[in-house]
Parts: C-alpha cells; sequence; structure tokens
C-alpha cells in the first residue's frame, strides 16, 4: 500500500480496518508524535487522533454499528478492549510483555469465542492486527501453551474480508507439548 | 468420526478436546453441524470442560436464528475427530432413522428407546472389541541348521530337531542344502505362535544337540 508507507503501524492498521469494512474511498492518515499516532483529517471537521478513535469513526463511517456492541455491556467491552490494543500492545514489546498479553488473553478467551463473548466486534478486528506481528514469531509449542488465543487468531484470521494481505498463520494441534 | 454417546463424560470430553482449538464443529462459522451436535448434547457441559461449555454458550446465542444458519445437518457420527470410531451409528438397523431429529421436537419420547438402543451397541461393540485380541499373532520361521562336518548324519539331525515338541511350535518342510565340500545343512520350516515361543527357545532347544550341531540361523523370520 504506497499510502500507507512511512506511515506508523497503526495507519497501516487503519487502511486494513477500511478495506474490511468495505470502505473504498481511502482516507489519508497523517501521523503525530513519538509513538507516531495516526490522525485523520475530515472535511470541514475537527481531525480524529488516535487509533480507536479513528477505528470507530471508520466503523459508523461504514454504517456497521454492530462492530461496535450491540447491547450497552458489549460496548463497554470493545472499548476495553480498544484501550487495551492502544495502550498494551504497541510496538516494540519485549518478551516479557508478550509472555504477560498472552497469558492474559489465553485465560479471557477460555470461555469466550469473540472478545465480546459472542459476537464478531472492532475489538476482533483491531487485537488480530496488533497481535499479527506477535503472533507469527511464536514457536509451535508457545501456540500450543496459549491454545486459546491460538484458537481465537485462527477464528478471526478465517473471518472473511479480514485478514487481507497479512500472511495466514499455520496452527496445528498436535498434542506434543500437552501441559493441561 | 464422532464423539460417542454425548450424553456420558467419556463422549462430552471428545468433544472438549476436539473444541480445544476450534471455534466451531466445521469451518470458521457457526452451521447445522454445530446445531446437531448441540442438539445432542442436551444439557450445559460440566464447567472442567470449558472449552465444551464454551462452545455450548456460543452456539446457544444462536438459538434463535438455528433455522437460518448455512449447512446441512449430517448424522451425527459425521461429525467429530477422525480418529475415533463412530459409535453412534454402528449396528445400523431398521430403528436408525431415529438419528436424524427432524424438527427438535419428539426428543422426549424418543429419549427412553434411544437411550436403551444405545446401550446396546454399546455392549455389541464391547464384545466384538473383547473377541478380537482372541486373534493370536504367528510367525513362520526359516533356520538353517548346520552340522559339523560331512560325515554328520542328517537324517539323524532332523530327527533330533523335530523332536523338539512346544506349545505352539508346528514343524513344515525341510530340505538339505549343499553348503560345500560335501557338507548340507538343513533347512526347516516352522510355524510358531508369538507370545509361546520364541527363536531365542528354538535355539537353545537345537544348539542342545551339540553332538550333531554346529550352529543355528534364523534364515526368514514372518509374521502371518
Amino acid at each position: 500500500m504506497a499510502v500507507a508507507a512511512g506511515l506508523g503501524p497503526e495507519a497501516e492498521e487503519l487502511v486494513l480496518l477500511e478495506k474490511s469494512l468495505g470502505l473504498t474511498k481511502g482516507n489519508k492518515y497523517g501521523v503525530q508524535g513519538e509513538r507516531k499516532s495516526p490522525v485523520l483529517q475530515i472535511n470541514n471537521g475537527p481531525s480524529l487522533t488516535g487509533l480507536a478513535t479513528i477505528a470507530t469513526h471508520l466503523v459508523k463511517q461504514a454504517k456497521k454499528e454492530q462492530l461496535l456492541g450491540k447491547t450497552a455491556e458489549e460496548k463497554a467491552v470493545v472499548q476495553q478492549w480498544l484501550e487495551y490494543r492502544v495502550t498494551q500492545i504497541a510496538l516494540p514489546c519485549t518478551k516479557e510483555d508478550t509472555r504477560v498479553i498472552l497469558k492474559d488473553l489465553n485465560l479471557y478467551l477460555e470461555d469466550k469465542v469473540y472478545l465480546a463473548r459472542n459476537n464478531f466486534t472492532l475489538a476482533d478486528i483491531l487485537m488480530y492486527y496488533g497481535l499479527h506481528h506477535i503472533i507469527i514469531d511464536l514457536t509451535v509449542q508457545e501456540k500450543e501453551k496459549y491454545l486459546n488465543v491460538s484458537r481465537w487468531f485462527n477464528h478471526i484470521q478465517h473471518y472473511p474480508g479480514i485478514r487481507q494481505h497479512l500472511s495466514s498463520i499455520i496452527f496445528m494441534k498436535n498434542r506434543l507439548f500437552t501441559n493441561a | 468420526m464422532g464423539f460417542g454417546n454425548l450424553r456420558s463424560a467419556a463422549g462430552l470430553r471428545l468433544l472438549n478436546d476436539f473444541l480445544a482449538d476450534k471455534s466451531y464443529i466445521e469451518g470458521y462459522v457457526p452451521s447445522q453441524a454445530d446445531i446437531a451436535v448441540f442438539e445432542a448434547v442436551a444439557t450445559p457441559p460440566p464447567a472442567d470442560l470449558f472449552h465444551a461449555l464454551r462452545w455450548y454458550n456460543h452456539i446457544k446465542s444462536y438459538e434463535k436464528q438455528k433455522a437460518s444458519l448455512p449447512g446441512v445437518k449430517k448424522a451425527l457420527g459425521k461429525y467429530g475427530p477422525a480418529d475415533v470410531e463412530d459409535t453412534t451409528g454402528a449396528a445400523t438397523d431398521s430403528k436408525d432413522d431415529d438419528d436424524i431429529d427432524l424438527f427438535g421436537s419428539d426428543e422426549e419420547e424418543e429419549s427412553e428407546e434411544s437411550k436403551r438402543l444405545r446401550e446396546e451397541r454399546l455392549a455389541q461393540y464391547e464384545s466384538k472389541k473383547s473377541k478380537k485380541p482372541a486373534l493370536v499373532a504367528k510367525s513362520s520361521i526359516l533356520l538353517d541348521v548346520k552340522p559339523w562336518d560331512d560325515e554328520t548324519d542328517m537324517a539323524k539331525l532332523e530327527e533330533c530337531v523335530r523332536s523338539i515338541q512346544a506349545d505352539g511350535l508346528v514343524w513344515g518342510s525341510s530340505k538339505l542344502v549343499p553348503v560345500g565340500y560335501g557338507i548340507k545343512k538343513l533347512q526347516i520350516q516352522c510355524v510358531v505362535e508369538d507370545d509361546k515361543v520364541g527363536t531365542d527357545l528354538l535355539e537353545e532347544r537345537i544348539t542342545a544337540f551339540e553332538d550333531f550341531v554346529q550352529s543355528m540361523d534364523v534364515a526368514a523370520f514372518n509374521k502371518i
């Protein structure tokens, strides 16, 4: 994507999100600050800053409000995960950070299919994009260890229109490293 | 394929293991496959089988739209891990149609009947399984028995070898094969039951006739 070249990883994510939402127009993003937070200038309006803010805006623009959660509870969970995504999964992550993130997520996903339990939401999309570079470096043993994360990730990457040009990560269940 | 009896603990455990790395029974979207298995499970799995419970709760959330989910329902035995034998349809008979629950309403009345049927099938399957190991493993062995020299009485040697008797040992045909300098070796066939007779035992017994036998080798060993 030529537009995304030179932008921060979060702006690239937003380009991916636009496509998966079916927005064809293609917004232009700027970056701001040390962390290269994306900035979106809206026609005749104020500019939006930050991954979660712009992502929410895009979802509304695409008229797919259900991705923000249907019930009040779901909406809250989605917002919570967007916040987690922006604050916790930011580049660069140390090995220790990754371990903690995966451990927490693994525990959280044990009894859930999607982050907001039974519905696919924006939280799943952005967490998938954010975790892709982490999951891709995991060993087979680690994927097995964070089984719930693997299952969720594999599920999301097969969700139509989400993965796009990102590489498909292979998960296999070989039960070599069962630690249950 | 299949999870066995989904109302038993073992069946649920199979389902639980199967769902550990999957969100749905088939593919990546909820389908009739999930509904079929969901209806067979009937009650929420216990909390320690959290993969099965997660899936159960998730499918439950589709309850209202279950008719519109994609796919075609298949017999229950067609789902699940490939390496598990299908017991749900094992003894297929005229009652087979009972397994397909078309409207999901006759659940109550058939449960008693199907329970009995399932138990019958399980018993049948068990008995079939227990009979199987009765098939004993046998091997056909070709032995080379070498005499000391050309003066050894080969007829006497063969007689000695054949005199060896053991449970599960049957001697077969034999012939004399020339090795050189007028010396012949005895090649003799025998069939043994693997559990009862080993080559070690044969070697020990044959070389015991040390007046005739110089050495003994196993020329060929085939499982039957």
